[in-house]
């Protein structure tokens, strides 16, 4: 165990950001089985289950916002490395931050605007142009409180990255913020492997 | 404008800005700059618009498919069998990667996946088998690079969405290409092991039955791509629908085995969210950069440009060629699509060139640079499931084939119906 994952404030951020995580997925599955059942049902019955390209796109913008602070936590967001993997500690973590501040401030930044969309749906009672009208405020209310666990994610991992950076803490801020390196990746991948591989299989 | 544009980018890439802010940012950056009107307002309704887009859902569907078969142990059955039925040929199980590389592409759309499941299957063989280490490596570096070319395939949705072109088209005439350039591949260790014989390593006894033992390992693969890539070409079903179908076939198959238990369940979505995660929050940042863009005409400013220089088509598609070789080797891929797709796809097909035959060959430039140093993505792939050694021996392995794909990108270019001709029987 390291430091962070005692944490009382990031073990509340990876835990709502899981559990987010994990509804998106059950919806993403769920949305695979309306879409295909839909298109069988379409092409072989000329029956329809009505609506599953639009469900299943509110499903991607809800599951992507949740997705983008499950990632952020991971330290999984691409950033080009090439001068970065050259600079010393120091100069790595002040990156770090910075990048992690930059993606928060621009999240932020689209949340605000993505309140505006929902604020705008509400004033008009929009509802969506197709058969199941439905009304917009409720798609647009649940991704936006993905956005806003981004947000947490973000201010989270800043409040202790920036005091482990002006305390020199180089290393732990490489552990909260830092660019996963590809080796680094590859590790977790293999003893996820490996953890699956002890299950027993039948 | 054109130069602050590059400018402001590669400033905010150098700094390793996180490239989805990198994106999204230097399109604020260029509305204030540049737009009368404050566009930054539509940030909302551009990030809602792009992220419930139906074409877009195939990418989660083709993670979450890719996901399911990775730890359902489908892979390391499949690369079993290939071994059996192709290790005779000189260069023995080199042919086997690159085949078992061509099958698990044309179910995962990804050139990394592939890399990395096949990688990790074969690895162990080099010394067991006593191989060329460095020619073993670049067949898996260059076998997983036929993940975005054949079909499915993550990177021409992400073409196909970013130049409206149809996902299902250019999925067909990934198809020849796909099965052409792992031909070439093949051909490529046949000759290396004619030349230099003790590159080749020990033969695998194998025997009739256990070949045909081997055979039904095959179909979960052959299943799947036939639901993929069949109700595409028949007609039935849209990207989405097709990966929706894969999906449901994919867990049928897993289930069946028995895999679907929770704690696989789990590394499965987990691993699907996080990179879904990754590449909705580039594609969210590169549709407002891409409506900055139009908005102010930044579009038509640089293809004015280049329309200027006067050059003929063919002179253009080299120079085209040219910068995707070199931008690939310093660039990861998914952003160097986003960030020059939008504007330089305009400008081909303006000169006379097939939206669908340009995506293909945009996807060749891709995997080369996925295997073309210092940047390449493959190469530390497979460097990161070997257990030691510099990774300057997968740079040198990989070599002779970046000169295979280049034989292909001429190939290409010269018989564009190499891409062209599935695509255009279908629509008949």
């Amino acid at each position: 165990m390291t430091r962070s994952d005692r944490d009382p404030l990031l073990r509340v951020a990876r835990a709502v950001s899981h559990a987010g995580v994990w509804l998106s997925g059950a919806l993403l599955v769920g949305a695979a089985g309306l879409v295909g059942v839909d298109v069988v049902l379409r092409r072989f019955f000329d029956m329809s289950v009505g609506g599953a390209d639009e469900i299943s796109g509110y499903v991607l913008a809800i599951g992507s916002a949740w997705a983008f602070g499950y990632c952020l936590l991971d330290r999984g967001h691409i950033r080009i490395d090439s001068i970065y993997v050259r600079l010393p500690a120091r100069a790595r973590s002040v990156l770090d931050v910075t990048a992690v501040f930059v993606f928060t401030a621009f999240m932020a930044f689209v949340t605000w605007h993505a309140w505006g969309v929902l604020d705008q749906s509400w004033s008009v009672g929009a509802r969506s142009i197709s058969p199941l009208a439905t009304p917009l405020v409720i798609p647009q209310a649940v991704w936006l409180v993905g956005l806003l666990s981004v947000l947490f994610a973000g201010v989270a991992l800043l409040a202790r990255a920036v005091p482990a950076l002006a305390r020199g803490r180089d290393a732990e801020v490489g552990r909260l913020v830092g660019y996963r390196t590809l080796s680094e990746e590859l590790e977790t991948e293999l003893e996820r492997e490996q953890r699956l591989r002890g299950e027993p299989r039948r | 404008m054109i130069p602050t544009t590059v400018v402001v980018l590669l400033a905010l890439l150098a700094l390793s800005v996180p490239v989805a802010v990198a994106v999204g940012a230097l399109g604020l950056v260029l509305d204030q700059l540049y737009s009368p009107l404050p566009l930054s307002r539509a940030l909302g309704e551009v990030t809602w618009s792009a992220s419930t887009d139906f074409l877009l859902v195939a990418i989660p569907l083709f993670i979450l498919l890719g996901e399911i078969l990775l730890r359902s142990g489908i892979a390391e059955r499949m690369y079993a069998a290939m071994v059996q039925w192709l290790s005779w040929l000189p260069g023995g199980l080199m042919h086997s990667n690159i085949a078992a590389s061509a099958l698990f592409s044309s179910i995962s759309g990804s050139s990394v996946a592939t890399a990395a499941t096949i990688g990790t299957v074969a690895v162990g063989e080099i010394d067991k088998r006593g191989y060329n280490e460095r020619f073993f490596l670049g067949t898996l570096a260059a076998g997983g690079t036929l993940g975005i070319l054949i079909p499915p395939s993550i990177n021409m949705i992400v073409y196909g969405v970013l130049t409206q072109t149809s996902i299902p088209q250019l999925y067909l005439a990934g198809i020849v290409p796909g099965v052409v350039l792992a031909a070439l591949f093949m051909l490529t260790v046949l000759i290396g092991c004619l030349i230099r014989p003790r590159w080749g390593g020990r033969r695998v006894q194998t025997t009739w039955s256990s070949r045909i033992a081997a055979l039904p390992d095959l179909i979960p693969p052959l299943l799947i791509f036939v639901v993929v890539i069949g109700s595409i070409y028949a007609g039935l079903a849209t990207a989405t629908e097709s990966a929706a179908l894969g999906v449901l076939a994919a867990l049928a198959v897993a289930g069946a085995r028995r895999r679907l238990t929770w704690p696989v369940l789990r590394e499965i979505v987990e691993g699907t969210m996080k990179t879904t995660g990754m590449i909705m929050a580039i594609l969210v940042g590169a549709y407002f950069l891409n409506f900055v863009m139009i908005s102010i005409g930044l579009a038509r400013t640089v293809s004015d440009t280049i329309t200027h220089l006067g050059w003929s088509p063919a002179q253009t598609l080299v120079a085209v060629i040219a910068f995707y070789v070199v931008l690939g080797m310093f660039m990861e891929t998914l952003s160097m699509m986003v960030a020059t797709i939008p504007i330089v796809t305009p400008i081909m097909v303006g000169m006379g060139y097939d939206p669908v035959w340009f995506g293909v060959l945009i996807i060749l430039l891709i995997e080369t640079a996925l295997i073309t140093p210092p940047v390449g993505l493959n190469l530390y792939v497979v460097q990161g499931v070997r257990p030691r050694g510099p990774i300057a021996d997968v740079i040198i392995g990989a070599t002779p084939f970046v000169v295979t794909l280049f034989a292909m990108i001429a190939l290409l270019s010269v018989f564009p119906a190499l891409a062209l001709w599935i695509p255009r029987s279908a629509m008949r």
